[in-house]
């Protein structure tokens, strides 16, 4: 097991792994959960903003670990569908494969840089929306409509806010 | 070799995840069941947390507003319009909270005169994905909501039950393309079958494109698909148009549009005659005129028009040529004038078949 | 759920920082790739197993993904001679539920649904089970009204209720009130019986085909060619996507020979009454017009039409479905005293100045029998005689010409057999000779029997159809066009002559005309400014054998009959009118007279529009 950290650890010298309190790691998943259930009833367009997948993505890249972002998108994944007209899973999937890259990912890219962050945020958007539409077509026969362009665009706003975002639950940093 | 162990563990657990749910996925798509006992634990756990802050949001949205609102007042002018501004500030908390509590009478007068047995429900939640048209309320088996309920509010249907857990249940609204319920017009008393379409209009289907059905002319519920007792709003016709097939006809759905906060969940329907009885409350300027509701409430009233071939207008008219020169068809004396067909009906508007050859 | 805090960090040790440069960031890549790859095997894989195995799903499932939704093709239209529609469509609905997870409680809680018989549902899926394969729906009820429809769409996708469809149907729209509903028939599902006739040899159990009328007859040529549409449906059975899709072929209009406004009128004039009318153009004979009385509502049977209901139908015992047109046999009474005539004069026992005297009633082979005018006529000739209908005149005919001879001429104007009218169910009437009787009866032909079949009683039996086709033929001075009603039947067959002398044919037609305008018997049918032409007849029943129904017993009244045409010479139009139960002939004239007026009516019309049309096209510039 330790090789596997020297396997990281080569690839990318001064990277940073944070830390955080279990019950942080806990909270914040629950409350982008909670946001999502519950703002968009007062202000519709904000149901576009897809905090539980930003959060997924900072925990994952923040902590470095594909097994850990696995697991970690797994279960914000669930918990959502748990909470949706889907079947369980869909989300679950999605978020598991964006766990594990992000996590992948952050071990080439500096996570802590603002304009990373956003691309980060911006990919996993839209590879987000893109798994969901092909897990929808093919395992459920439930085409999800997906526009390029729209896509596209709500891919940038999710970007724009994880930038503050994300900067925010830095503060949350054990150390 | 050892790396490779390590590289394979993470795929391996990857694979592994994956291959669970996938597995939990194809369960549910083969047994075409849910998995309701992780449904239950996540709906339960987020319930609470919901419907606290959905309190919290009511209380603090007064003060929010009105600390916004006094906010400005200050900075204009401190010291002279204070007190101008706390009277603003005071007669804003006071229409508010009037406005709240005329819309708790509202239900109130609602639940008590509606024949059918309600159950009042907060709108704590909605269903996460992007064009979610479901919400949670914070009613459930407990309250003795069951699965396919319907919700509705005073202003017009607001959807159904599609699944209920303990303490909370989730609401298809009108709008989801998988929401349907039978309707009726008021005026021409033509029926169809209401159809969310994932926008904010909803369509009426199946109504022919001979039936006449008004824009502005409002739908009630039909009772025809047995969930929704009959007699109750609808909303009013944006568009109706002919089809290729069928009229089109695009309904914007009344109890959408009062930003959803509180709905009622019918837990045992009663078709009524005459739809919302509550007609007097100030809430309902866009019921249609009394004359409509009460051929509403004659059952059979207006039927919607026939729809008939050239042959049935072509005997209309000789009926009429007959009837207006006294001559019964088939009869007639000895040296009795015969009948003239090509007699003209004087300025009457004339209903010639439109392809009549006879007449061209 | 994986819910996890901390977990993972035990999976993991802290990364300590170590030189690797031999990893280079495409191992890296490759990594990824190699993970992605996996992945998409793994999902492909594993669906494969999921959903494809025919082990894990036996093929229900992959069948249910993706569904064949027939496109019912619609049915031509049926138009009148001008091209006015008389049968229409109408877009409807029809219910089908896949049968691959049909549960027997499912098809319960349809049938408390949708008001069905639970039995009948389940006998019509079973039907259905036995000749189509799994994955093909089947329709369960037709027509669906607007109420079902909001119950089916606001069930959709319960798991209580089967998994249902809605298919586009095309309901068919006849006239109102049973307007021409014998001529026009109905539609409904092929029986098992017709499954094995050879006109229905490429039809399948569940198809829809004309039963009765012009629906039967041109069935092939209104039955359209059906599409289909294959769909992808998602887990609860709702439709996602199109596949593929196969259009439906309508089937073609039908334009009759029927002109609308005469058959309108006819319709009219039979209002409540029992009998038929059938107006012909002896010129062409083309059916202008055929009315049935009493007649039910095809619209009933447009649909899936309830056993009850069609039980009913069929016992009642005015026989509502019968087309009396062309399926009532029954004695015509005097109007087949212009056949006997037309026998005489051409075998030259009488000549248009032969005289009888009629003295109320004559004696033949020892039996008397009375003139319907029971002080008499006096001296009668053929003109007086058809004109005043008189009995004793052609009893002393029909004697003197024999039994034989008049059912040779009865006969040549088309009695005894089928007119050939593209009709089903035509019946071909009795003319009774010595053969018949020998051979019907082993029995030798009697003498005094020649006298009644004489003024068109005893076993003498015509429909109203055969009626107005010898008529007419005869007023034409024997030239009978085949009776048809389909005007663009393609090939129009030859007419039948019979070499008459035109002084007789023309000897009856003047009676004819004395009939309705020279104080005859059909003075009712008269028309000013119209050389209308007639004969009234009234046929007793008393003989008739048919009386074993009581309930019909206080209805039974002579059946009056008129026929006539106009003009004189060169007729345009002939009528036949059976009254049922009208007691005398000349109460069915006015019936004719109606149908008569109606069509020159519309002639003038015609005439005055395309006058002032030809007014406007020789002054285009004057407004």
């Amino acid at each position: 097991m330790s090789d596997y950290g020297d396997l990281l650890a080569g690839v990318r010298r001064r990277t940073k792994i944070s830390r955080y309190r279990p019950v942080v790691l806990f909270l914040v998943p629950v409350a982008a959960i909670l946001f999502q259930v519950y703002v968009p009833l007062f202000l519709d367009y904000l149901g576009y903003l897809e905090l539980p997948l930003l959060v997924t993505v900072y925990f994952a890249a923040m902590r470095r670990r594909p097994v850990a972002g696995l697991l970690y998108g797994a279960g914000i994944g669930l918990a959502q569908d748990a909470l949706s007209q889907n079947p369980l899973g869909m989300f679950g999937i999605v978020k598991t494969l964006v766990g594990y890259f992000a996590a992948s990912a952050s071990l080439r890219f500096d996570a802590d840089n603002p304009g990373s962050r956003f691309v980060l945020a911006f990919f996993f958007f839209v590879f987000h929306q893109a798994m969901y539409w092909v897990l929808g077509r093919a395992l459920i026969g439930t085409p999800v409509e997906l526009g390029a362009a729209r896509t596209l665009v709500l891919a940038g706003m999710n970007g724009a806010v994880a930038v503050p975002f994300f900067h925010l639950l830095d503060k949350l940093k054990e150390s | 070799m050892e790396l490779l162990t390590h590289r394979y563990r993470t795929l391996t657990i990857l694979a592994l995840v994956i291959a669970g749910q996938l597995l939990l996925l194809g369960y549910q798509v083969r047994t075409q069941g849910d998995v309701r006992l992780v449904r239950v634990w996540a709906v339960t756990a987020v319930t609470p947390v919901a419907r606290l802050l959905e309190t919290a949001r009511r209380d603090v949205s007064t003060a929010l507003d009105t600390y916004v609102f006094l906010a400005g007042a200050q900075k204009e002018n401190r010291l002279l319009k204070r007190q101008l501004g706390e009277l603003k500030f005071e007669v804003r908390r006071l229409r508010r909270e009037l406005a709240r509590a005329d819309r708790a009478e509202a239900l109130k007068l609602f639940i008590e005169r509606s024949p059918s047995k309600m159950v009042a429900a907060r709108v704590i939640g909605a269903g996460t994905g992007a064009d979610s048209k479901v919400v949670f309320i914070d009613r459930g088996t407990r309250d003795g909501v069951k699965k396919g309920m319907a919700v509705v509010t005073p202003e017009g249907i607001a959807g159904r039950v599609a699944a209920a857990y303990p303490t909370a249940s989730r609401v298809v609204l009108v709008t989801d393309p998988s929401f349907a319920a039978g309707v009726v017009s008021a005026r021409t008393h033509v029926q169809g079958t209401l159809k969310g379409m994932g926008g904010r209009a909803c369509r009426v289907d199946y109504v022919q494109n001979e039936q006449h059905v008004e824009e502005g002319e409002w739908f009630y519920t039909s009772g025809d698909d047995r969930v929704f007792p009959r007699g109750l709003p609808v909303g009013p016709v944006k568009v109706s148009r002919e089809g290729k097939l069928l009229r089109e006809i695009l309904v914007e759905p009344a109890g959408l549009q009062a930003g959803m906060e509180e709905v009622l969940v019918i837990l045992e329907g009663v078709h009524q005659p005459v739809p919302a009885p509550a007609a007097d409350e100030p809430e309902f300027e866009l019921l249609p005129p009394p004359d409509t509701l009460t051929t509403m409430a004659e059952p059979g009233a207006a039927r919607p028009t026939p729809v008939l071939t050239d042959a049935d207008r072509l005997l209309e008219t000789y009926r009429r040529i007959g009837q207006a020169q006294g001559h019964v068809y088939g009869e007639g004396r000895p040296g009795s004038p015969p009948p003239d067909f090509n007699w003209e009906p004087g300025p009457a508007p004339r209903k010639r078949s439109p392809s009549g050859g006879g007449h061209e | 759920m994986e819910f996890e805090g901390p977990a993972p960090q035990n999976l993991l040790k802290p990364l300590p920082q170590r030189d690797g440069t031999r990893f280079a960031a495409g191992r890296i890549a490759v990594f990824q790739y190699l993970i992605a790859g996996v992945f998409l095997f793994l999902l492909s894989g594993f669906w494969e197993l999921q959903v494809r195995n025919p082990a894990f799903y036996s093929e229900r499932a992959e069948r249910n993904r993706i569904k064949a939704l027939p496109i019912l093709a619609p049915r031509g239209r049926i138009l009148d001679r001008d091209g006015r529609v008389m049968v229409d469509n109408q877009a409807s609905f029809s219910l089908a539920l896949s049968r691959e997870k049909l549960e027997q409680r499912q098809l319960r809680a349809l049938a408390a649904g949708l008001g069905l018989d639970f039995d009948e549902l389940v006998l019509r899926v079973r039907r259905f089970d036995r000749t189509h394969p799994k994955y093909e729906p089947v329709i369960v009820k037709e027509e669906l009204t607007p109420s079902e429809l909001a119950f089916i769409e606001a069930h959709r996708g319960d798991p209580r209720y089967p998994d249902m469809e809605l298919i586009n149907a095309h309901r068919r729209l006849y006239p109102r009130g049973g307007v021409a509903a014998h001529l026009l028939g109905y539609i409904g599902e092929i029986s098992e019986a017709e499954l094995n006739l050879l006109e229905f040899v490429d039809r399948e159990p569940g198809d829809v085909i004309g039963k009765s009328g012009v629906e039967r007859q041109y069935d092939t040529l209104l039955t359209g060619i059906d599409g289909e549409r294959r769909v992808v449906v998602d887990s609860v059975g709702r439709e996602r996507e199109v596949i593929g899709v196969k259009e439906a072929v309508p089937g073609r209009d039908l334009r009759l020979t029927i002109d609308l406004d005469l058959q309108v009128v006819a319709e009219l004039a039979m209002n409540g009454r029992r009998g038929a009318v059938v107006a012909l153009d002896p010129r062409t004979g083309e059916v202008l017009a055929m009315v049935s009385r009493p007649a039910f509502d095809p619209n009933r049977f447009a649909g899936r039409i309830r056993s009850k209901e069609w039980r009913a139908l069929v016992g009642d015992p005015e026989k509502p479905l019968l087309n009396r047109a062309i399926q009532a046999q029954l004695a015509p009474g005097s109007t087949f005293k212009p056949i006997v005539a037309l026998a005489g004069l051409e075998l030259g026992v009488i000549t248009p100045d032969f005289r009888v005297t009629c003295n109320g009633g004559a004696s033949f082979y020892g039996r008397y029998f009375r003139c319907h005018l029971s002080r008499g006529h006096g001296p009668v000739s053929l003109y007086r005689a058809l004109a005043d209908s008189c009995d004793v005149y052609f009893y002393t005919v029909g004697n003197r010409l024999g039994i034989d001879n008049i059912a040779r001429y009865a006969e040549m104007v088309g009695f005894g057999r089928k007119t050939g009218i593209d009709l089903p169910g035509e019946a071909p009437g009795l003319v009774p000779s010595t053969r018949w009787k020998l051979r019907t009866f082993r029995q030798k032909w009697y003498a005094g029997e020649t006298i009644s079949v004489a003024i068109g009683q005893g076993a003498l039996t015509v429909t109203p159809l055969q009626l107005a086709y010898a008529i007419g033929g005869l007023a034409m001075g024997g030239v009978w066009y085949p009776p048809h009603v389909a005007l663009n039947a393609g090939r129009r067959p030859e007419p039948r002559r019979a070499a008459l002398d035109p002084a007789h044919t023309e000897a009856i037609a003047d009676a004819l005309w004395a009939v309705v305008n020279d104080g005859g018997t059909g003075l009712r049918a008269r028309l000013p400014g119209i050389e209308v032409c007639g004969k009234t007849g009234t046929s007793q029943l008393a003989s008739v054998r048919a009386i074993h129904n009581r309930k019909l017993a206080g209805k039974l009244k002579d059946n009056a009959w008129f026929v006539g045409f106009a003009p004189k010479r060169n007729p345009e139009i002939v009528v036949a009118a059976l009254f049922e139960g009208g007691e005398h002939g000349h109460l069915a004239a006015p019936i004719v007279r109606d149908v008569i007026k109606a069509y020159f009516d519309k002639k003038e019309r015609r005439r005055n529009n395309e006058r002032i049309a030809r007014l406007r096209t020789a002054a285009p510039f004057r407004r």
